[in-house]
């Protein structure tokens, strides 16, 4: 029988550039390798989340286009360059009008999107992450969590991004593993009790202990 | 790092129980497992909802006189024997104690074993450890994935079937709801065809406050749905009650048996936007995919439908799915599910093709006995019928149908075959009575234990002793005036 299950778009935008290169990066890579693990191991997770990774340094590209759980490839994470926020953001537009399917008469539409952002700076392409991070506001058409990870992370630009921000102190490979523990019961959450009301707040878990909610 | 903690519980006893980073969480309560993992201490997310002194209230009730797994000689509820509890407690994962300190919180029982995956469940699947959601076994998708030995056969799902009916009518007997029942609050073992169900916390029970509970997205009745925005308290804001559970149990069976959710299909709500879709189809215009009057949400490749459980299901989940879905008085009640499901027990029959996946199906139509799943044909000299005839009270000679058992080889029969007035429920004797066995190209009915079966000749058919079964023989099974009556029949 055909499937008619709504997909839930997930996106992760992966800071790469220059800072993270070292222990951080690798905590990312095992972060992604952990949370594949997770979802897999959950029925809900396994039949609706989609997957896709967009990274970004000097440049912004997607390492994997949206991507069911089964099929997803692990991403070679390097890490170089500067941090072209602006034009991550610009991709995630483009990769959600390209990927997500929209309702229309003759087609079920997909979930919202989920977008999570990880960052340990700030945007070095300023004027286009003021445009991008604009656009996507009035977009409204993804649930965007945006994580700013170690001291040095700006959380005042992704407030430009969302409401939804999240700090963690160190750029360790515990805060790490936490975030994307975090982020996997996030997606967990959210192909469970998918909204039942149109346009409600999106129910995301209570983030991990030593983490901040940026107000 | 983990470290152990204690709980002091209500009667001052203490359990210790092990503080881990980021323990596991539900949308009400978060979870710390006993060194030895034997129970669950569990706290409330939400410090409102854990000092209300209505949650107490409740939780007070639910471990005490609402408490199936307790005799009601042990403190739990009235009516309950030992033995009675004893088979509900391997069915329930019920609360067994309040936590006082550090904060208010409840213990429960650690699932059975057999409700967790081990590593051979899957070659592809990081699954060991993980609970037997059942949303792993009725979603095709992620069927696949699972190894053949996990996912039992048409015939544990229907016994699986069973037991959650039961289960509910037990809770809705004393007058409870479970409120959040789901593919996540049943866990589902098909290898064994058992389920447990768990968090039972948020029950609703009669006369108190009702909990806080939204309920599960493909679960929620659509009445629920669809006043959920009302404000706290309005007349027409409907809560979860025992008619919303009959809903999610209606699902849940329709999930077990047909490996699908009845409302997803291929309809389109609405075209603005996927929660208004969303919302729409599984609350105020919510469509049975297989609703015969409206077929806008019906998939165009449905093969195996609700038509081939037999005429008994069948009416039962067009009563959930068609009159009831938008009428919650019009749903079938857990125990008429439980008395059909058990009804269609009976009509059980394995598949001859040995390539079939499912291995039985429901032979409801003799002059159509085809597998609906593999399209084998069941060959003529294995069609049988036993149907059962009870005497009318007080009229003596007077025969009434009484059920109707397909046989096959190794054929059980127990009490509720032989005697009228007896369901196979916890309160059943199990044991076996006699068996249906094919013996060199005939059917024979063997007496294990039946007192008083008398052969189609009139003669006393002793323990060890077999009756032929052919076309035509009438014979009785029990003795006594609950005695039924058996007609052998070959289509």
């Amino acid at each position: 029988m055909a499937d008619y299950i709504r997909r839930l778009p997930v996106y992760l935008l992966l800071d790469c550039s220059g800072s993270m290169m070292g222990e951080p990066i690798e905590a990312v890579r095992q972060g992604v390798k952990a949370l594949l693990s997770e979802l897999k191991g959950d029925p809900q997770a396994l039949e609706t989340a989609y997957l896709s990774v967009i990274t970004f340094d000097s440049s912004a590209r997607q390492v994997i286009p949206l991507t069911e759980l089964m099929q997803f490839q692990e991403p070679e994470l390097k890490a170089c360059g500067a941090t072209a926020l602006g034009g991550a953001l610009n991709l995630l537009i483009d990769c959600v009008n390209r990927e997500v399917r929209k309702s229309t008469d003759t087609q079920k539409g997909d979930w919202r999107p989920l977008v999570f952002l990880l960052t340990d700076g700030a945007p070095s392409d300023l004027e286009t992450f003021r445009q991008a991070a604009e656009a996507l506001k009035s977009m409204k058409a993804a649930n965007i969590v945006a994580c700013a990870a170690g001291s040095r992370a700006e959380t005042s630009y992704l407030k430009q991004i969302t409401e939804n921000v999240l700090m963690m102190n160190t750029l360790s490979a515990g805060d790490m593993a936490r975030f994307f523990a975090w982020v996997s019961g996030s997606i967990k959450m959210s192909s469970k009790s998918l909204d039942a009301k149109p346009g409600a707040a999106i129910e995301l878990p209570p983030p991990p202990q030593g983490f901040v909610v940026v107000p | 790092m983990p470290h152990t903690a204690e709980a002091i519980l209500a009667d001052g006893r203490k359990l210790p129980y092990v503080i881990q980073d980021d323990p596991p969480r539900g949308g009400m309560k978060y979870t710390y497992f006993a060194p030895d993992k034997s129970y669950v201490v569990q706290f409330f997310n939400n410090p409102q909802v854990a000092a209300d002194p209505n949650t107490h209230k409740r939780l007070e009730a639910i471990i005490g006189k609402y408490n199936p797994t307790r005799s009601e000689a042990g403190g739990g509820a009235p009516g309950g024997s030992e033995a009675m509890a004893q088979y509900f407690s391997t069915r329930f994962c019920w609360p067994t104690d309040i936590v006082r300190s550090p904060e208010f919180g409840i213990v429960c029982p650690a699932y059975p074993a057999n409700f967790f995956f081990t590593e051979k469940a899957s070659a592809c699947l990081p699954l060991k450890g993980k609970d037997k959601r059942s949303k792993w076994f009725t979603s095709p998708r992620n069927r696949q994935y699972l190894e053949e030995s996990e996912i039992g056969d048409f015939r544990s799902m229907l016994q699986m079937s069973i037991s959650l009916a039961r289960s509910v009518r037990r809770m809705h007997q004393a007058g409870l709801a479970h409120s959040d029942l789901s593919c996540n609050n049943v866990l589902i073992d098909p290898q064994t065809g058992s389920c447990v169900i768990i968090d039972i916390d948020s029950l609703v029970v009669p006369g108190l406050f009702p909990p806080e509970v939204v309920g599960t997205h493909g679960y929620i009745a659509p009445e629920v749905l669809e006043s959920m925005d009302l404000p706290a308290g309005h007349p027409d804001r409907k809560l979860p009650s025992s008619y919303t559970d009959l809903h999610a149990l209606a699902v849940l069976l329709y999930e077990y048996l047909l490996m699908r959710h009845p409302l997803e299909g291929p309809k389109i709500y609405s075209p603005n936007s996927p929660e208004e879709d969303d919302f729409l189809g599984f609350g105020p215009q919510a469509t049975f995919i297989e609703n015969p009057h409206d077929t806008s949400n019906r998939p165009n490749d449905l093969y195996f439908t609700i038509h081939d459980l037999g005429p008994v299901l069948e009416d039962l989940f067009l009563r959930a799915f068609v009159d009831g879905l938008h009428r919650p008085n019009d749903r079938p009640t857990a125990m008429e599910w439980e008395k059909g499901l058990v009804k269609t027990w009976d009509l059980l029959h394995p598949c001859e093709n040995p390539e079939c996946a499912a291995k039985w199906f429901v032979l409801h139509d003799l002059r159509r006995p085809i597998c609906p799943f593999c399209g084998t044909r069941v060959k003529r000299e294995n069609l049988l019928r036993l149907r059962l005839k009870s005497q009318l009270r007080g009229r003596p000679g007077q025969w009434v149908p009484a059920g109707e058992v397909d046989v096959y080889h190794n054929l059980p029969l127990f009490q509720w075959h032989m005697l009228s007035g007896v369901f196979p429920d916890e309160k059943a004797n199990r044991e076996l009575q006699a068996y249906v066995c094919r013996h060199q190209g005939q059917w024979l009915l063997v007496n294990h234990q039946a007192q008083g079966m008398m052969s189609p000749g009139g003669n006393l058919v002793p323990t060890g002793h077999a009756i032929l079964l052919r076309d035509g023989a009438v014979f009785r099974a029990s003795g006594g005036e609950r005695g039924f009556l058996i007609e052998v029949s070959q289509p």
